[in-house]
């Protein structure tokens, strides 16, 4: 087992340094800022800070001093968990993300579990129903990848809100709101997860192994289930892992379209007002989640696959 | 038996390599979907003689006819002509970002992959960097950090596109670096510089390929969901995910959503399609 | 010659054990999409009877196997009659024929390290095969099971059990995959090459496992095999398959001793374990250069590989324009005894000097040099060429990369030594996807050639090829030599091609040498144990 831990060891190391340098390099992307966005955006009157609180987040900021004196001081106070205060609202940028993290948590586990079924429901069909109906089924991924978020969102509602009523555009955070919000960001992360598992299904019934097993009798869908099922599905960790990716930044332009409040929101209200400490804490924050859901799955992978020694693991999200 | 009696007698092959280039009819298809969206970005006068700018305040919100195909917006212009004379901007940012990926990304991939250690290593973990950046996030810090235009948007979508490049073609790097045929070329006396460009890169790119016309896809779809999201140039600019976009202020003449929507998932399908075909006939 | 009328006249003669045959199929094709590949074969087997179906690949031995076990991929359609046990399987439908499989017809595949589900236990899979005994309680299928493991010669049937298919080797894994095809004991073994992926001395042990099993069980066996001597030594009758048309079929003792098809007569030649001598000639050539002073000399080396020593103070020397062979089986040193003597390796110990020059401690631009004079043939041109390069670049670089003439007398010599190994001018401009397997290997070779090397080393150049077209290349390699008097270090498993071709021998096992000599001291007086058990499991196609 220690083989195990000197492994577990060395792909934590990764992701603390990961986690780091990606911090550095947010920092880097939005100094790159042309202007001077936080003095214009403090001086606006419109947000309300007194000469005192300027001077206060300047010099909190640094933001007299050069840009590699910035870098590490922001960097330090985030190694101590400390993500900084919004140059819009004056407010403790941990407040406002904590304020909002619940409703986008609720709308990423929600997209996952649909994207989980529905993905396994059409590589299930496309590979038990009879010809013409798995023929279609095999089309629907490449379909669902061809169909921007944002249309699957503003169809889904013009159909179940505008047309059937089934909820209020208004209500947006209500229960059938959440799920098709949910629905509109699991269908783009199960046609991902779909592809991988049908092409999968595919490999493991050509083999030699499947063949035998037929040849002891076995019917359509016991071999399925009982055969190819979970070495297809095995290699789906690791999508769903990445998959973690795709749901923190399609939740910007679902929660734009379904009106929601939530991370994705704060970004785009970040964006437009320039609030760099909150973007910088938000985009850290997703890859922290990110670092850590792919080392979980990194770290689970081996004991789940009988066939994996340390070294040789299929393609995984952070150790390209 | 003679030498020449033997080659009689072993299979001969052409016909599987005949198969090969019989094309399925639906990538003919989409061939002619791409070939005519090309068409609309280098001539769209050619296709629409009506003005995509200034409308006819007679006709607003017309439905979709044979004089207005995709029907009228709000200020009474033809919607297809707004649609073909935004494919310019739509397919040449998409462009610009896969070519930022490919270049980019390429050379990291295959720096990473051909000379290993160290450089692999510090190549990497940048490459774990903007992986575990959420892509789209990523874009839109990035056309944040640029300002918003179109061009910006494609940048941004083509850096964060890097990651996958980088991650491909390293494989494809490792997988042709390890081939026996490569081996043999350095017994043969090949240098490096020579395996390196003249077996290993002709052998990766055929999956590099693949992956940069899927790539176009997806960033069309990136650059709609930025211009949706006003990231892109304002209007009268008619970008295809901002003609969605602002279709949606009118519930009632759907067309404005309906038209453009088709079009961009028609040309995305018509893209993927290509790809998995180049990908099966490897 | 009218090869039908002879079938008929064989096959209405019953086999030797029984009255009814137990499998009778009579005008099987098979295609896929439009192209046939099986056609109107017929066959019959009896209960307790042996039949091995013969032919190299492309010949439909296979896709019959398949066909009759009903296990085609969708592409593929069969027709004509395919009787079992006195009833009509080829059109019943899935459900109806489901219950035959496993109970009455076993199947064992061809690589054991595949045919399992690599992600479930041993134990797991070979339940569904108890399950398949009619009348055994539920609760008595793990004895059953463990009771097979132990009968087909699996010393730790508890440990076999738990394991996962990686954890055992291929001979284990085979015994495994036989056990659990008797296990609901079948009234017919479909085997299709079990012993094609194995070590020659494992190969006899599972095929004599398969003997004894039939002869316990009553079990009929039909054997699908490329090997002529294996067919000969294990089954009764044989069917020789050719572009899925029956050529000859007949018992054994016909076939085998009086081969009447033009076919069926090649075959036979081309199997080396049947012909010893079939290039006494062009070896003797070589013979009387025995004495000479070595062109190569390999001393003392030795290489590790973290705790492995994959090479153990190996020492051999080959006289120029001889040959010598490296034989062993998979983990004996062989391949990486080549690499080091290529200078892909480096050794930990020893030293190799190649025509005078010592190989190892050089500069890269000095083993270069050394290198234009020992070229390396590999064992699998399908993965040797570069596939986007065309045959003339391919035999083409290394003549650019040694900068040897101008543009054009480098071509001329491309053509030259292309033709010397049999290629024409038409293939110049294919790539090769285009060429066949055979074609594709002398392209290989014609690669290795053209920098005019004193010495070649062979990487079991044939192993992947059919044994028509081995024997085809073997002949190019003797004559080549016997012309140019080039050294030749061949490597190898196959120990009658080695008497084919070779002059001296090391016999290789764990990294070391166990014996070496002349190819006649070895094949006629073997003075160790394991070279004598290697050549006591070479099939010698006596029935």
């Amino acid at each position: 087992m220690s083989g195990y831990g000197g492994f577990a060891l060395r792909r934590a190391g990764q992701a603390v340094v990961v986690v780091l340098l990606t911090y550095v390099f947010t920092f880097w992307v939005i100094s790159v800022l042309p202007g001077d966005p936080v003095t214009t955006t403090l001086r606006n009157p419109q947000n309300g800070f007194t000469e005192e609180e300027i001077a206060r987040i300047v010099s909190y900021y640094g933001l007299d001093r050069p840009v590699l004196v910035q870098l590490w001081e922001s960097l330090s106070r985030f190694v101590t968990g400390d993500l900084g205060v919004s140059l819009r609202s004056n407010r403790s940028v941990a407040d406002m993300i904590g304020e909002v993290l619940p409703s986008t948590l609720v709308l990423a586990a929600a997209s996952l579990t649909i994207a989980v079924v529905l993905s396994f429901a059409i590589a299930f069909g496309v590979h038990y129903l009879p010809r013409p109906f798995s023929t279609a089924l095999r089309s629907v991924p490449s379909l669902f990848l061809s169909v921007p978020g944002f249309l699957v969102g503003l169809l889904l509602i013009q159909v179940f809100s505008f047309g059937l009523g089934l909820f209020r555009a208004i209500d947006t955070d209500g229960p059938v709101a959440t799920f098709f919000a949910a629905l509109t960001l699991g269908i783009w992360v199960s046609a991902q997860i779909a592809e991988v598992l049908i092409a999968n299904l595919d490999h493991e019934a050509a083999q030699e192994y499947a063949g035998v097993a037929r040849s002891r009798g076995l019917g359509r869908l016991r071999m399925l289930l009982k055969h190819l099922l979970k070495p297809s599905s095995l290699p789906v960790v690791t999508v769903l892992a990445l998959m973690i990716g795709e749901v923190l930044g399609g939740a910007v332009i679902t929660e734009a379209v379904f009106g929601r409040t939530g991370i994705g929101n704060l970004v785009e209200r970040s964006v437009a007002s320039q609030d760099l400490p909150v973007l910088q804490a938000v985009v850290t924050l997703a890859a922290v989640v990110f670092v850590v859901v792919n080392l979980l799955a990194d770290l689970v992978y081996p004991l789940l696959d009988p066939r994996v020694t340390l070294q040789a693991r299929p393609e995984v999200g952070a150790n390209a | 038996m003679t030498l020449t009696a033997v080659t009689a007698t072993e299979a001969p092959v052409p016909a599987r390599v005949r198969r090969t280039w019989r094309v399925p009819p639906t990538v003919v298809l989409s061939f002619l979907v791409v070939a005519l969206v090309v068409g609309w970005s280098v001539a769209p006068g050619v296709f629409s003689g009506q003005d995509p700018v200034n409308g006819v305040p007679a006709d607003l919100f017309a439905p979709p006819s044979a004089a207005h195909w995709f029907g009228t917006d709000h200020l009474g212009r033809d919607e297809f002509a707004r649609v073909v004379h935004g494919t310019a901007s739509s397919v040449s940012s998409a462009l610009v970002a896969v070519l930022i990926g490919l270049v980019v990304g390429g050379l990291i991939g295959l720096l990473s992959g051909f000379l290993g250690g160290l450089v692999d290593t510090v190549l990497a973990r940048f490459v774990d960097v903007l992986l575990a950046i959420p892509s789209f996030l990523l874009a839109v810090v990035v056309v944040s950090a640029l300002g918003f235009q179109t061009i910006n948007a494609a940048i941004a979508t083509g850096v964060s596109a890097v990651a996958v490049f980088a991650r491909v073609l390293r494989s494809e790097v490792l997988k042709a670096r390890s081939a026996v045929f490569v081996e043999a070329s350095l017994v043969l006396g090949g240098s490096r510089a020579h395996v390196l460009l003249r077996h290993v890169l002709p052998n990766a790119s055929r999956s590099v390929l693949q992956l940069a016309v899927l790539q176009f896809g997806l960033s069309i779809l990136v650059i709609a969901s930025l211009a949706f999201l006003g990231y892109g140039d304002p209007p009268p600019a008619s970008d295809w995910g901002l003609l969605i976009s602002a279709g949606r202020e009118y519930p009632l003449a759907p067309w404005l959503i309906y038209a453009p929507a088709l079009v961009t998932i028609v040309t995305v399908l018509s893209v993927n399609r290509i790809s998995r075909w180049l990908r099966k006939t490897d | 010659m009218a090869p039908q009328d002879r079938l008929t006249s064989t096959l209405t003669r019953p086999a030797s054990t029984t009255t009814a045959p137990l499998l009778q199929v009579s005008g099987l094709s098979v295609a896929y999409g439009g192209r046939q590949v099986v056609s109107g074969v017929d066959l019959a087997l009896g209960a307790g009877g042996s039949l091995a179906l013969i032919g190299e690949s492309g010949s439909g031995k296979s896709t019959i196997a398949r066909a009759l076990l009903r296990l085609l991929p969708a592409s593929g359609r069969a027709t004509g009659h395919v009787e079992l046990a006195g009833r009509e399987v080829l059109g019943l439908p899935e459900r109806r024929f489901r219950p035959l499989r496993g109970r009455t017809l076993g199947f064992v595949p061809q690589d054991p390290a595949s045919a399992l589900n690599p992600v479930r236990t041993i134990g797991v899979q070979a339940l569904e095969a108890a399950e398949l005994v009619d009348g055994l309680a539920k609760e008595d299928r793990r004895e059953a099971v463990l009771e097979t493991f132990a009968q087909v010669g699996l010393t730790d049937p508890q440990r076999v059990f738990a394991a996962h298919p990686h954890e055992l080797s291929g001979g284990m894994l085979q015994r495994v995959l036989i056990g659990l095809a008797v296990l609901p004991r079948p009234s017919l073994l479909v085997a299709d090459e079990p012993t094609s992926a194995l070590d020659v001395t494992i190969q006899k042990r599972i095929l004599d496992l398969l003997s004894t099993l039939r002869a316990d069980l009553g079990i009929s066996l039909l054997l699908i095999t490329h090997d002529l001597a294996i067919a000969a030594e294990r089954a009764e009758s044989l069917i020789v398959l050719k572009d899925g048309r029956i050529q000859e079929a007949g018992t054994t003792a016909e076939v085998f001793a009086n081969p009447t098809s033009a076919y069926a007569r090649q075959l036979h030649a081309d199997v080396p374990a049947l012909n010893p001598d079939r290039y006494a000639d062009l070896r003797a050539v070589g013979e009387g250069r025995a004495g000479d002073p070595a062109r190569i000399e390999v001393q003392g080396v030795t290489k590790t590989f973290g705790s492995l020593t994959a090479v153990d103070d190996v020492s051999f020397a080959v006289p120029a324009g001889t040959t010598h062979a490296l034989v062993g089986e998979s983990g004996s040193g062989k391949t990486t005894a080549i690499r080091l003597l290529l200078g892909l390796e480096q050794p930990d110990s020893g030293r190799i000097v190649v025509a005078g020059e010592e190989l190892h401690g050089r500069s890269h631009a000095s083993l270069r040099s050394v290198r234009r004079h020992l070229q390396l043939v590999y064992q699998n041109p399908f993965t040797s060429l570069d596939p986007t390069w065309k045959v003339e670049r391919l035999v083409r670089e290394p003549l650019d990369r040694y900068r040897i003439g101008d543009p054009a007398s480098r071509r001329e010599l491309v053509r030259e030594t292309l033709r010397s190994v049999g290629l024409g001018e038409e293939l110049v401009s294919r790539k090769p996807s285009a060429l066949s397997g055979g074609q594709r290997q002398r392209v290989a070779i014609a690669r290795a050639l053209v920098l005019r090397p004193d010495v070649i080393v062979l990487d079991e150049p044939t192993s992947a090829l059919d044994v028509s077209v081995q024997a085809d290349i073997v002949e190019t390699l003797l004559r080549l030599q016997a012309d140019l008097g080039l050294t030749y270090v061949f490597v190898s498993h196959d120990l009658s091609l080695v008497r084919q071709l070779a002059h001296t021998v090391s016999v290789m096992r764990t990294g070391r040498v166990v014996e070496h000599g002349t190819v006649a001291s070895i094949f006629d007086s073997p003075q160790e144990e394991y070279t004598r058990t290697l050549l006591a499991s070479l099939p010698v196609g006596a029935a």
